[in-house]
């Protein structure tokens, strides 16, 4: 072989070489080897077919999160790290400018977005929903805070309230 | 003098491999010290930079004065400087004070490597001979270096890099005193004090872009290793030997393998193949470090060695021309860390945010309670924003565990999914650097392919 054609082959099998190795990781998924992207807490989001007043209670506050997030335009990851105590509430405020009132507004348009999921998902007495969307309008902020975290109680209640009058509300409304 | 040529080349080959080494020796202790000298990842480099932007200034003017003051001479004394140096580095209690002494022993290695390429043709037998094993040597050191770094980094500490250095540059020198003190006697400085010609231009801007690329092989890697994935210095000294083995590989394929040009070529080909590979990592698995380092190395061996000898052969003075040479390869480890670093250190940010929205998203969807996923989100926000600069680590945000048996269970679970979340940032962190570096190893190809009409 001429040095001229040794030269030639060695080129050839550099670039190769390397284009193997590129196209091979490219098809073992390197160009989206990455952290998942966090999903738009705008958009609808599947509930998870919950059975136990527990698991309706986590839906219920993820709901809310979501709900909540859109109304401030942050995510719902953002929120949810922002409610978690009352520092992390304080520094969320200051870093996003947003005062009491608006997280009270946002939070409120969340649990009343949840309201409306839950009764979507037949998670939710539609008898429930619209004194729910009542109670949720008129609540304060720290309580608003504290039903995102946990809604059993707020849920609870009001199956307790339905519980001995929804027969007798199913028989005369259609 | 010239009795015992064969150590005397043996020695002088050791010096150069010795200072060279010190361009990547430092880069897997480079954690270690931003960690004991609280400083940050953009400060910690310049332990890298500085060095490298030394000896890129000083080569050329150290081989003026060697060739003025004489070979012996000059590289006993930059040998003594780089050696002294080296204590300094290895008390430094400062970042400032590190960086100092770095400078310093540029200034040395310089004098002490320019000056070694004048006196190695009368040890080795032939310039061309002489370019050899000068150009072996100091691709060695620079290759050897990170594992050598890594393995004294964690059994004895980052000092002990610099401080073992500074006996072992004393013993290398030894033999040069007889070559001074017949200088000294003789009078004799050098062999012709001609006019210099010019530099290999094409040769030399290759050399440049082409060592930017695998300065960014070496240090991104470490740093990706031990930030990233958490492997302790001796673990990432031992995957980063891969490339030095490589190397050696590659050194194999000598001029029999093609022309210069053709060595270059293929030689800036595979490095850029393998960085694009680094660039392209689909999981956080040090086996898939692997290929992207054989090709690195094979192609670092070829491309070095290719360019030097045609920057050097058939010019002269060497040490001037080695000079360039040394300059050229130096800048472009300079401008490799200076371009790359805000490039990563802004991704390892941007990652990081990313990271703390992914994990925190596996929290929220996960079947832990309500009240413990929100306290578990706050636990690793405050974990992951304490760690600023880097990619951080999980595992003590899950501390204590739950008590309850399903919660516990079920944090053990998400410990692990967070914790892929945190590998595909560390690893997704590095890849646009990488990719950069690629590029500027293909850059390299543009004077190699040109200099077809000159002389490469």
């Amino acid at each position: 072989m001429s040095p001229d054609a040794r030269g030639r082959f060695l080129i050839g099998a550099a670039l190769a070489a390397s284009l193997a190795l590129v196209l091979v990781y490219l098809a073992a998924g390197g160009s989206s080897y990455a952290p998942e992207k966090v999903k738009d807490p705008c958009q609808p989001r599947a509930w998870r077919n919950p059975e136990s007043l527990q698991e309706i209670a986590e839906q219920f506050s993820l709901s809310a999160l979501d709900g909540a997030a859109c109304r401030l335009g942050v995510s719902r990851e953002t929120l949810a790290r922002a409610l978690a105590t009352p520092e992390s509430r304080e520094r969320f405020a200051r870093r996003y400018g947003i005062d009491d009132a608006e997280l009270a507004r946002a939070i409120r348009a969340g649990l009343l977005r949840a309201v409306d999921d839950a009764e979507r998902a037949g998670a939710l007495n539609p008898l429930l929903a619209a004194p729910l969307r009542e109670v949720v309008r008129r609540i304060p902020l720290e309580q608003a805070v504290e039903l995102v975290k946990d809604a059993r109680s707020l849920l609870n209640s009001a199956q307790n309230f339905l519980g001995p009058a929804q027969g007798l509300l199913e028989q005369v409304l259609p | 003098m010239n009795a015992a040529p064969r150590p005397r080349t043996a020695a002088l080959a050791f010096a150069v491999g010795l200072v060279l080494a010190d361009s990547s020796i430092v880069v897997l202790a480079l954690p270690e010290i931003y960690r004991e000298l609280d400083t940050s990842v953009a400060g910690v480099t310049w332990v890298l930079v500085s060095f490298n932007l030394v000896m890129a200034l000083a080569a050329v003017p150290a081989a003026h004065l060697a060739r003025r003051v004489g070979p012996g001479r000059a590289a006993a004394v930059g040998l003594a400087v780089f050696a002294g140096a080296g204590i300094a580095c290895g008390i430094a209690a400062e970042l400032s004070t590190l960086i100092a002494a770095r400078c310093a022993q540029a200034l040395g290695g310089a004098l002490a490597v320019t000056a070694v390429l004048e006196l190695l043709p009368a040890t080795a037998g032939s310039e061309r001979r002489a370019v050899a094993v000068w150009a072996t040597a100091g691709a060695t050191g620079a290759a050897l270096g990170p594992a050598v770094g890594g393995l004294l980094t964690q059994l004895v500490s980052w000092q002990s890099i610099f401080l073992v250095q500074a006996p072992l540059a004393i013993a290398a020198g030894v033999p040069l005193l007889a070559i001074a003190r017949h200088e000294a006697a003789t009078g004799i400085v050098s062999a012709e004090l001609r006019r210099t010609g010019r530099p290999h231009l094409l040769a030399n801007l290759a050399l440049t872009l082409v060592s930017s690329a695998i300065a960014a092989a070496l240090f991104l890697l470490v740093l990706l290793l031990i930030e990233g994935w958490r492997l302790s210095p001796i673990g990432a000294a031992i995957v980063v030997t891969a490339m030095p083995l490589a190397a050696l590989l590659g050194a194999r394929l000598g001029p029999g393998a093609g022309s210069a040009r053709a060595r270059a070529a293929a030689g800036a080909i595979l490095v850029s193949g393998g960085l694009g590979g680094l660039a392209l990592l689909p999981h956080a698995d040090v086996a898939l470090t692997l290929p992207p380092q054989l090709l690195v190395g094979i192609g670092l061996a070829l491309v070095l060695s290719a360019l030097t000898e045609t920057a050097l052969l058939g010019r002269a003075p060497q040490a001037i021309h080695g000079g360039w040479t040394i300059s050229a390869r130096h800048a472009g480890v300079a401008v490799g860390l200076i371009l790359l670093t805000p490039l990563f250190t802004e991704e390892i940010d941007q990652q990081r945010h990313d990271a703390i929205d992914a994990a925190t998203a596996v929290v929220l969807d996960s079947k832990v309670s309500p009240l413990l996923k929100l306290e578990l989100s706050q636990r690793i926000q405050d974990r992951l924003e304490g760690e600023r600069g880097k990619v951080p680590t999980i595992g003590p945000a899950f501390e204590p565990l739950p008590e309850d048996p399903a919660d516990r269970v079920a944090v053990v679970g998400l410990r692990e999914e967070l914790q892929d979340q945190l590998d595909r940032a560390a690893t997704h962190a590095f890849s646009s650097s990488f990719g950069l570096a690629a590029l500027l190893g293909l850059l390299a190809l543009i004077p190699i392919g040109l200099a077809r009409r000159v002389d490469l």
